[in-house]
């Protein structure tokens, strides 16, 4: 039995992903968001585009319709109760997400992608984003330095 | 519904996906050069000059990176962009970093206010209320067919590829929202259609930067500026040159003209 599910979207659609680098053998989909796509009325070059990085992801499945009832009738499919995901700060995934676990009564586990810069929580807590340079200018020195962590 | 995987080329590939999305197909059937995938990523991230960039990246011929769309749906990501732009450009790499840092800007301001990113996040500095902006985006604009060579061109560029570069997404946005008063939401959705890097949150929040949503001033800019930076291949052949050419002016007088009841204070530099 896999157990595990690796669900692919939008916004990290890197064969190197760090989903996939944990579950190397794990079966995994993704699924074109049929809302999402009348919402945002996509065009074929868009889809086109996102189509051909998938097919560079040895053994994806891709499916169309509904994210969550299509990840649930995959996961049914291959026995699977967990699904594991990169992290994504879209609206549309949390709901997603939480039509998985509450809907479907599957597990979802996010991954996390590697960060432009390193901060502890407390850091990115206290970023003030009210306009980029105020963001930018206690990050800048770090952000333009190789190494970043001053391990020695 | 599972679909397909197994394709011989690009062509086959294109044919499923005309069959599969018949909406889409019928509404912007065109198809990028642009290809999709790591590979592709990774060559244009071999290709990067991060010293070239920083120097000639406002013109329309410079050197940018082409990684937007990349980076966008994640087959690459920030870290390594920045890295490779280090190792690269060392301290030319400054301007490149930044414009990535941008993006992980965007992506944090997405976080903390979700579907947020279509309304204003702050009130317009351009004297005019947000009623004054018509809701829809005219099919002239969208078509290419207002006339103007410059705004027409990028029009057709972002249809046919998907892609424009980020002045002429600055002189579009500026032109539909300023010069067309149409509200920013409505510029917006139509990029997020067309372009391979479309972002609800860098897209949508960069068009409220122009509208002043999101900035102490609107962005507007005029005919000297787009000409320098494009080398005047559209206005060379533009009927509205030396007749009517709604962006020429000094900046003094294309803001009386665009925001006469705007609050002066607001637009000293």
């Amino acid at each position: 039995m896999n157990d595990v599910l690796v669900w692919l979207h939008g916004d990290c659609l890197n064969p190197h992903g760090p989903a996939l680098q944990a579950h190397a053998d794990a079966p995994r989909v993704f699924v074109f968001d049929e809302a999402l796509l009348t919402q945002y009325r996509l065009s074929l070059k868009r889809l086109a585009f996102l189509y051909e990085c998938l097919l560079e992801i040895p053994r994806v499945e891709i499916r169309k319709g509904d994210v969550a009832a299509e990840l649930a009738a995959a996961a049914r499919e291959y026995d699977c109760s967990r699904i594991v995901t990169a992290e994504s700060v879209a609206p549309r995934f949390a709901q997603i997400r939480a039509a998985l676990q509450r809907e479907y009564d599957l597990t979802v586990e996010v991954v996390a992608l590697e960060p432009f810069i390193e901060l502890s929580s407390t850091e990115a807590a206290r970023l003030d984003l009210k306009r980029f340079s105020r963001y930018w200018n206690p990050l800048k020195a770090r952000a333009l330095s190789l190494n970043q962590s001053f391990d020695w | 519904m599972k679909l397909k995987t197994e394709f011989n080329d690009r062509e086959e590939l294109i044919a499923y996906l005309q069959e599969t999305f018949p909406d889409a197909a019928a509404r912007s059937p065109e198809i990028s050069e642009t290809p999709g995938g790591r590979k592709a990523a990774e060559a244009a991230l071999a290709q990067i000059k991060p010293e070239r960039y920083a120097a000639t990246r406002n013109h329309l011929n410079g050197a940018v990176t082409h990684l937007a769309a990349y980076l966008r749906h994640g087959v690459l990501t920030l870290a390594e962009a920045r890295r490779a732009a280090l190792l690269r450009g060392g301290k030319q790499a400054e301007k490149l970093v930044t414009e990535f840092a941008w993006r992980d800007y965007w992506q944090r301001v997405y976080a903390q206010i979700g579907d947020g990113i279509w309304k204003d996040r702050e009130s317009l500095k351009t004297g005019w209320r947000p009623a004054d902006y018509a809701e829809a985006l005219p099919d002239d604009i969208a078509q290419g067919a207002t006339g103007l060579r410059c705004m027409d061109g990028f029009a057709d560029e972002l249809r046919q590829t998907g892609y424009l570069h980020n002045h002429a997404r600055m002189w579009m946005a500026a032109y539909v929202i300023h010069w067309r008063r149409i509200r920013w939401q409505a510029g917006a959705a139509w990029f997020l259609e067309h372009l391979l890097d479309g972002d609800p949150a860098s897209n949508n929040l960069s068009w409220q930067w122009v509208a002043s949503a999101f900035a102490v001033k609107p962005y507007y800019f005029n005919r000297d500026n787009l000409e320098q930076f494009t080398d005047g291949v559209y206005c060379r052949d533009c009927q509205h040159y030396r007749n009517g050419c709604p962006f020429e002016g000094t900046y003094d007088e294309l803001q009386a003209r665009l925001f006469p009841r705007a609050d002066e204070g607001a637009f000293k530099r």
